[in-house]
């Protein structure tokens, strides 16, 4: 849903980190996305390569790594993937629950040539 | 050969850094900046109009209308009496604290006491960012149906008060106060749940003193 500006500040911030720490040149950055955040990993490689654009990370390659939206039941306790099982536990029927993972959106690692 | 570098840094944060930066100063300011958000057609203009006609005698208000694009709000809500400037997001779903800051200082809030920021209609992306806000109001209006607080939970977790608009077609709607209020409770256990009619004006007192009780107190620290 806003893809774009996750995305432009991500790259503004792998820029800084880049700068600070001396690095010109980047072959990889991957992110972390989480199931439950919002984005849509599809959307945002397109939103990424538009917002590259005149940037150094103009040629770098986006991985994305996807993260398990997982919860913990309000009634029995039980942690179950919340996507898989619609937000129903598998184990009491429930709909309580506490969100454990998922809803991270963050810049994981750079991969940069030795 | 690659080297990997891990950074591990979440980019929500990077917003939550200027928000809690922004509200600091407003703190500081005793500036009171309401962010209200709601679906597109939930009544927020016909409530901030009412709103503005019974507080402006005691509070200088100040209002930002985020718009994709068009000016048809401010120019509603300054005629109300408040200052109103538009904020075009230019397709964007929603607000972040920086074009909340921006906004501020395009507005000028040297002469204001309370700033309302009316985001984006939608129920889904203005939840995700916090723009610096005091305070964070929604609204909800009787036709959108009483299973919303299940079906967009974040916003409900992160405001401090619904309104709940539109009471006035209550009989021709199969709407559970009632129910509504559960589900809200549920997402949000310290939510504060005011039922208000823009249109007959039912609720609206109990809506401003609210402002008034929030605008006091951000301004006694």
């Amino acid at each position: 849903m806003h893809e774009m500006t996750l995305a432009i500040q991500a790259i503004r911030n792998v820029l800084e980190f880049a700068q600070e720490n001396g690095i010109d040149e980047i072959d990889t950055v991957v992110l972390e996305i989480g199931e439950l955040s919002l984005v849509v990993p599809e959307y945002k490689e397109e939103a990424w390569n538009a917002a590259c654009k005149h940037t150094m990370l103009e040629n770098s390659r986006l991985q994305i790594d996807v993260t398990p939206g997982n919860g913990i039941c309000g009634d029995c306790g039980r942690v179950y993937n919340i996507v898989a099982n619609r937000g129903v536990c598998p184990g009491c029927g429930s709909r309580d629950k506490e969100v454990l993972s998922g809803r991270e959106f963050n810049i994981k690692e750079l991969l940069v040539p030795e | 050969m690659l080297r990997t570098i891990e950074i591990k840094q979440s980019v929500f944060e990077s917003n939550d850094r200027v928000a809690d930066a922004l509200r600091a100063e407003l703190r500081a300011r005793g500036l009171f900046l309401l962010n209200l958000m709601s679906s597109p057609g939930s009544g927020k203009t016909s409530t901030l109009v009412k709103t503005i006609a019974a507080l402006k005698d005691e509070l200088r208000i100040g209002v930002m209308e985020a718009d994709i694009d068009s000016d048809v709000d401010a120019h509603t809500v300054e005629k109300a009496g408040a200052k109103a400037i538009q904020l075009h997001t230019g397709g964007m779903c929603h607000l972040t604290a920086d074009m909340t800051r921006q906004g501020l200082e395009a507005l000028g809030t040297e002469d204001v006491d309370l700033a309302i920021l009316e985001n984006v209609g939608n129920l889904v992306c203005p939840a995700e960012f916090d723009t610096g806000a005091s305070k964070n109001a929604m609204i909800l209006s009787v036709p959108e149906g009483h299973d919303k607080p299940l079906k967009y939970p974040l916003m409900f977790e992160v405001c401090d008060v619904m309104v709940i608009n539109k009471i006035d077609v209550l009989p021709y709607f199969d709407f559970d106060l009632d129910l509504v209020r559960e589900y809200a409770l549920r997402r949000n256990p310290k939510i504060e749940i005011i039922p208000i009619s823009a249109k007959t004006g039912e609720g609206i007192d109990r809506w401003c003193d609210w402002l008034r009780r929030e605008v006091k107190s951000w301004k006694e620290g």
